[in-house]
C-alpha cells in the first residue's frame, strides 16, 4: 500500500510522538495516528475515495477546509451520514461508506454516471405510468436505490444533555478569523457587550477581557434577529442589537467537467494536510486560479516533495480527468489545448460564506461574476443590523468568465448538470424557485454553499437577467446540518 | 402572459385548490379561466406540505370525501399524463394512550365499513412493523393502512403541463401577479384588478387559503377561517427504513415520514401557535421537534437536519374546508379552509365545486362543506389540545363533522382529553 506520509521533521520537538490507531474503513484496515481527522488517515493510506454523490454515484474524497462540503460523508462507529474531516480517529473505529457497493472505492452503481445524460431531474415526470399495475414497482425500485445512510435502530445513546443559554448583549461577531476579532476587540474597547462565537476552537485569541468568547460554538441559524449556536455543552440563543458576520469564504470551483473528482481540493486544505498532518495530498500538483492561497500551497507542496506542473487561471481550466480520482487536466492557453497528467487539483478561488446573509433575508449583488452581500458605506446589510466584515463581503473575490461546459456539474450534493438548469428555463420553468424545486439543486446537505454561485451565474446566462437582483430562492435555516439529538436540551434555570 | 381583459371565472390562488378547480372547468368547457398567482404556482402551503394522501380519517364524512380524492390521486398520473409519485408507502396513527385505543376500534370498524383498508396493531406488532419507535415511550399500538403519498410540486407541474396542453390560451395560470382589488358593483363581483392589469368576471374563486380573509376582505365577506402557522424540518437522506407515514398526538401532536428519496420529513406541532399570516421558521420548534421525536423514536437522534420551513393551515371552527358559494355576494365561490387538508383533498373538493359552478346546484357529496353552513357571525375559537376532541363522534353512521365536546357521542364514552401520564 502506498504511503502518503511525509518524513517528520528533522527537529523531533517539532513533531512529538504520535500513537498509532488502526481504524477500518469499507472492511479494510488502515494505520493512522491518534486524534488526525478520519479522512486524513484514509488519505494518508491512499485511500482517497470517502463517499459516492447522492444521484450518480460520482467518488468523491477530502475536499474543503471547513467540513462545509460533504464529499467525505461515511458511516461512523454505527452513525450515518458523518463528516469523516471533523472525526478524530481513535483505535478500533469502524467507518463503511454508505451509498456504494461493494465500496465507496469500487462502486458497480458508478455506471450509472454514464448514462447520466439519460437520467434529467425530471426524468420521472412522463415515466413509470405503464403499465399501471408496475407503477409502485418501479417506485419501490427508486425507493430501494435512495437513501444514504443506515437508521440506527437500538444504538446505545452517545447523546450528551446540552442546556440551552440566552445572551442579549450589545455586539454580537460570527466568525473568529482577524476581522472578526477585530471587530470584537474594537466593539469591546467602545464600551459594548461583546460575544464572538468561532466553530474552530483554539482558532481565535481574542484578548480584551470584556469579549465574552464561545469558543468552538457553531451559528446555525438567524432567527428574527436571534443567531442561534451549538457547541459541545450548549445551545445558545444570542440576541444582538449588531451581529457582524465574519464568516470567511468557501473554496470556488469552476465549473467544467470533473470538479468533483478526489484530488481536486482547497489551497488551504492542501496547507493543512502537509503542514498540519504531514500527509502529502499529491506528487504533481495543477494550481488554479489567482488567489493568495495558492502561494501558501505552491511553497507547501515544494517542501512536501511534490512538483507543481502548471498553474493557470480559472478561465484556462477546461475539464478534469481520472475515473476515481484526479489523472490529469485539459487547459486551454494561448499556445493551445493540452492535456497536463497531474494527480492534485489545488483551486486557489474563494467566494463569500453568504450563509448569514441569506439567512437573515438580506439582499446579494453579483460583482465581477461573484455574488456578495449588497452593503452600504459602512458595512451595513439591507437588514440593518447586520454588517459584514472581513473577506466575506467579498471584496477580494473574482470569478473571471468561465466557458461553462454543458456536462459540468453546477450542484454537487444531487449532481445537477449545466445543461439541466438551462432546459427548465426553455421549459418555461425559469423561475429560480422552480429551478431549484424541478432539479434539486440548492436542496442537498450543503444547501447551496458550494453551487449558488455558479447556479445564479447559469441560470442568469441562460434567462438574460440578474438573478441575485431578483430574488434567489429563500434561504432556509439551519445554517449548517444539525443532528436532531444535538438540538435536545433543557432550558438553563438562570433565564427562567 | 398577457392578462385577458374579460373571463368567465377568474382563480385567485395558483396552489393545488386553484390548479384543480382550473382543470375541473376546463374539463366542463368553461370558457375562459385566469388564475392568477402572487408568486409561482405553488408557493404557499402547496409546496410547503408533505403530501399525505390518507383515506383514513377520523370521521366517516371526512373519510368519504378522502376516498374518492386518493382514488383520484391514483388515476391522476394516467389522467394529467405526467408522473406524480403516488405510492403506497402506508400511514399509521401511533397510539399511547389506552383510550386512544378504545377509541380507535369504533374508527377501524367505521373504516372497515366504508372499505379502507386499516387495522388496529398491538404494541409488539407495532414494533415489528415500525422498528423505529424501539425504546421510546412504550406504545399502546397503532392504526396501519395501506394509505399514500405523493410528490406535492410533481402534482403542481402536472396540473400545469396538462392546462398548457388541453386549454392553451384558454385556461391560463398567470404567476406574479397580485390581486389589489376587486371591483363589486350592484351586489355583484364585476373585475378583478391586478398589478398587471384588470379582468372582468361575473365569477371569482378565492383559492388563496392562509391569506383568504385578506382577500375576503376585499369584497367585505366575512368566514370565520383563520391561518395558522404549522412547520416542518427535513433530513438528510436514509436508506429504506420506515415503513409508514406516522402521527401521533399523545402528549401533543407528532409526524414523521420517509420521502421516497430517504429524507425523513417531521414535526412537532405547537397548539398555542397564534392565529396570523406567518410562514417563518423558528428556532423553537427544531427543539420542539428534536424532543419530541427522540422521546418517541430514539434512533432519530442521529439523523441530520439540513433544512426547515414553515407554511399555514388555513383552519375552519369544524376543521372541514370551505367550498362553494356564499350568499354574502353573487359571483364571490370559495376553496378555503383546508385545515391541513388541502393537498389531501382539493382535486376532488374543486371537482365538486366545478359541477356546482356548471350546473348551478351543489351535488350531494358538497353540501357538509358549503361556506353558508357558518353565519357571518362565527368565529375561530381556540383550536382543541386534543386533537381527538375536534373529531367527538366515533364516526357512526350520520355522525356530524362538527368540533362536538370531547366524549360525546363516543361509544366508550371515555374519550376526554387527558395529558399522557
Amino acid at each position: 500500500m502506498t504511503s502518503r506520509r511525509i518524513p517528520p521533521h528533522a527537529d523531533p520537538a517539532s513533531a512529538p510522538p504520535r500513537r498509532r490507531v488502526r481504524v477500518s474503513f469499507d472492511g479494510r484496515t488502515t494505520e493512522g495516528y491518534e486524534g488526525e481527522p478520519l479522512a486524513v488517515t484514509l488519505l494518508a493510506a491512499d485511500r482517497p475515495v470517502l463517499s459516492r454523490s447522492f444521484r450518480f454515484h460520482r467518488p468523491r474524497g477530502l475536499m474543503c477546509d471547513t467540513g462545509q462540503c460533504g464529499w467525505c460523508e461515511c458511516e461512523v462507529d454505527g452513525r450515518p451520514s458523518v463528516r469523516s474531516c471533523q472525526v478524530p480517529v481513535r483505535d478500533g473505529l469502524v467507518a463503511r461508506s454508505e451509498h456504494a457497493w461493494p465500496t465507496a472505492d469500487r462502486d458497480l452503481f458508478g455506471l450509472l454516471d454514464v448514462a447520466s445524460r439519460l437520467v434529467p431531474p425530471t426524468f420521472y415526470h412522463h415515466r413509470f405510468l405503464r403499465p399501471r399495475r408496475l407503477r409502485k414497482r418501479y417506485l419501490d425500485v427508486i425507493r430501494r436505490f435512495g437513501g444514504r445512510g443506515r437508521l440506527p435502530i437500538d444504538q446505545p445513546s452517545d447523546a450528551r444533555s446540552r442546556t440551552a443559554r440566552a445572551l442579549d448583549v450589545d455586539v454580537l461577531v460570527v466568525g473568529g478569523g482577524n476581522a472578526g476579532v477585530a471587530a470584537a476587540e474594537d466593539a469591546a474597547a467602545s464600551g459594548s457587550s461583546v460575544v464572538l462565537v468561532e466553530a474552530v476552537p483554539g482558532r481565535a485569541r481574542p484578548r480584551h477581557p470584556a469579549i465574552r468568547f464561545l469558543d468552538g460554538a457553531t451559528a446555525v441559524g438567524w432567527y428574527e434577529g436571534v443567531v442561534t449556536a451549538i457547541d459541545d455543552s450548549s445551545l445558545w440563543s444570542i440576541r444582538a442589537d449588531r451581529v457582524v458576520a465574519a464568516t470567511g469564504t468557501y473554496e470556488h470551483l469552476p465549473s467544467v467537467r470533473g470538479i468533483d473528482r478526489p484530488g481536486v481540493m482547497g489551497a488551504r486544505r492542501v496547507v493543512d494536510l502537509i503542514r498540519r498532518h504531514r500527509v502529502s495530498p499529491g506528487q504533481r500538483a495543477l494550481l488554479v486560479g489567482q488567489a493568495e492561497d495558492l502561494e501558501a500551497a505552491d511553497s507547501a507542496l515544494r517542501d512536501a516533495g511534490a512538483a507543481v506542473v502548471v498553474h493557470v487561471a480559472t478561465g484556462e481550466l477546461r475539464a478534469v480527468l481520472g475515473r476515481r480520482r484526479v489523472e490529469g487536466a485539459v487547459v486551454v492557453r494561448a499556445d493551445g489545448t493540452r492535456r497536463v497528467a497531474v494527480d492534485l487539483v489545488v483551486v486557489g478561488d474563494r467566494t463569500p460564506n453568504l450563509d448569514l446573509v441569506l439567512g437573515a433575508g438580506a439582499r446579494v449583488e453579483s460583482r465581477d461574476g461573484v455574488l456578495v452581500p449588497l452593503l452600504d458605506r459602512d458595512g451595513r446589510t439591507t437588514v440593518p443590523s447586520l454588517t459584514v466584515v472581513g473577506s466575506s463581503t467579498g471584496t477580494a473575490s473574482r470569478v473571471p468568465p468561465l466557458a461553462v461546459h454543458p456536462r459540468a456539474l453546477v450542484c454537487f450534493c444531487e449532481d445537477v448538470h449545466v445543461d439541466e438548469i438551462r432546459a427548465q428555463v426553455g421549459a418555461g420553468y425559469g423561475d429560480p424557485e422552480l429551478v431549484k424545486r424541478r432539479t434539486g439543486a440548492l436542496t442537498g446537505p450543503c444547501q447551496g454553499k458550494y453551487c449558488l454561485q455558479a447556479f445564479t451565474a447559469v441560470l442568469g446566462a441562460t434567462a438574460g437577467r440578474d438573478v441575485a437582483t431578483d430574488g434567489l430562492p429563500t434561504a432556509r435555516p439551519p445554517l449548517r446540518p444539525i443532528r436532531l439529538g444535538d438540538l435536545v436540551a433543557v432550558d438553563d434555570p438562570a433565564d427562567a | 402572459m398577457t392578462l385577458p381583459a374579460t373571463a368567465d371565472v377568474v382563480v385567485i390562488g395558483g396552489g393545488i385548490a386553484g390548479l384543480a378547480a382550473a382543470r375541473e372547468l376546463a374539463a366542463r368547457g368553461v370558457g375562459r379561466v385566469a388564475v392568477v398567482e402572487r408568486d409561482y404556482p405553488g408557493a404557499g402551503a402547496t409546496g410547503r406540505n408533505v403530501a399525505r394522501i390518507r383515506r383514513m380519517q377520523l370521521t366517516e364524512e371526512l373519510s368519504r370525501v378522502a376516498m374518492a380524492c386518493q382514488d383520484k390521486y391514483e388515476r391522476m398520473g394516467g389522467d394529467l399524463g405526467s408522473n406524480i409519485l403516488f405510492y403506497r408507502l402506508g400511514y399509521a396513527w401511533i397510539l399511547y394512550d389506552a383510550d386512544e385505543v378504545e377509541r380507535m376500534r369504533d374508527i377501524v370498524a367505521m373504516h372497515a365499513r366504508l372499505g379502507i383498508r386499516s387495522a388496529l396493531l398491538s404494541p409488539d406488532e407495532t414494533l415489528h412493523h415500525l422498528p423505529v419507535f424501539t425504546g421510546g415511550d412504550p406504545v399502546a399500538g397503532c392504526v396501519l393502512s395501506d394509505d399514500a403519498i405523493v410528490h406535492h410540486d410533481a402534482v403542481v407541474w402536472a396540473h400545469l403541463d396538462h392546462l398548457e396542453r388541453v386549454a392553451p390560451g384558454r385556461v391560463a395560470v398567470h404567476p406574479h401577479t397580485s390581486v389589489t382589488s376587486v371591483d363589486v358593483d350592484g351586489g355583484r363581483v364585476r373585475a378583478v384588478v391586478t398589478d398587471r392589469g384588470r379582468i372582468e368576471t361575473p365569477l371569482v374563486l378565492n383559492a388563496t387559503d392562509g391569506w383568504s380573509t385578506e382577500v375576503n376582505a376585499m369584497v367585505g365577506v366575512r368566514m370565520p377561517n383563520r391561518p395558522r402557522r404549522r412547520e416542518v424540518l427535513v433530513t438528510a437522506p436514509l436508506r429504506r427504513t420506515i415503513e409508514a407515514a406516522v402521527t401521533f398526538y399523545r402528549p401533543s401532536e407528532g409526524w414523521f415520514n420517509q420521502t421516497l428519496r430517504g429524507e425523513v420529513v417531521m414535526g412537532a406541532v405547537d397548539t398555542d401557535e397564534p392565529i396570523g399570516i406567518d410562514q417563518r421558521s423558528s428556532w423553537a420548534f427544531l427543539r420542539r421537534t428534536a424532543e419530541l421525536m427522540t422521546r418517541k423514536a430514539p434512533a432519530l437522534r442521529d439523523v441530520t437536519v439540513i433544512r426547515q420551513w414553515g407554511g399555514m393551515y388555513d383552519i375552519t371552527p369544524d376543521h372541514v374546508p370551505i367550498v362553494g358559494p356564499t350568499a354574502q355576494l353573487d359571483g364571490w365561490w370559495q376553496a378555503v379552509g383546508w385545515s391541513g387538508r388541502g393537498m389531501l383533498l382539493a382535486p376532488y373538493l374543486t371537482e365538486l365545486l366545478a359541477e356546482h359552478i356548471v350546473t348551478g346546484s351543489p351535488p350531494e357529496m358538497l353540501r357538509p362543506f358549503l361556506p353558508d353552513r357558518f353565519p357571518p357571525t362565527a368565529e375561530l375559537e381556540g383550536a382543541e389540545a386534543d386533537y381527538y376532541a375536534r373529531y367527538g363522534s366515533s364516526g357512526g353512521p350520520g355522525s356530524g363533522s362538527t368540533s362536538s365536546a370531547a366524549g360525546v357521542g363516543s361509544s366508550s364514552g371515555n374519550t376526554t382529553s387527558r395529558p399522557s401520564s
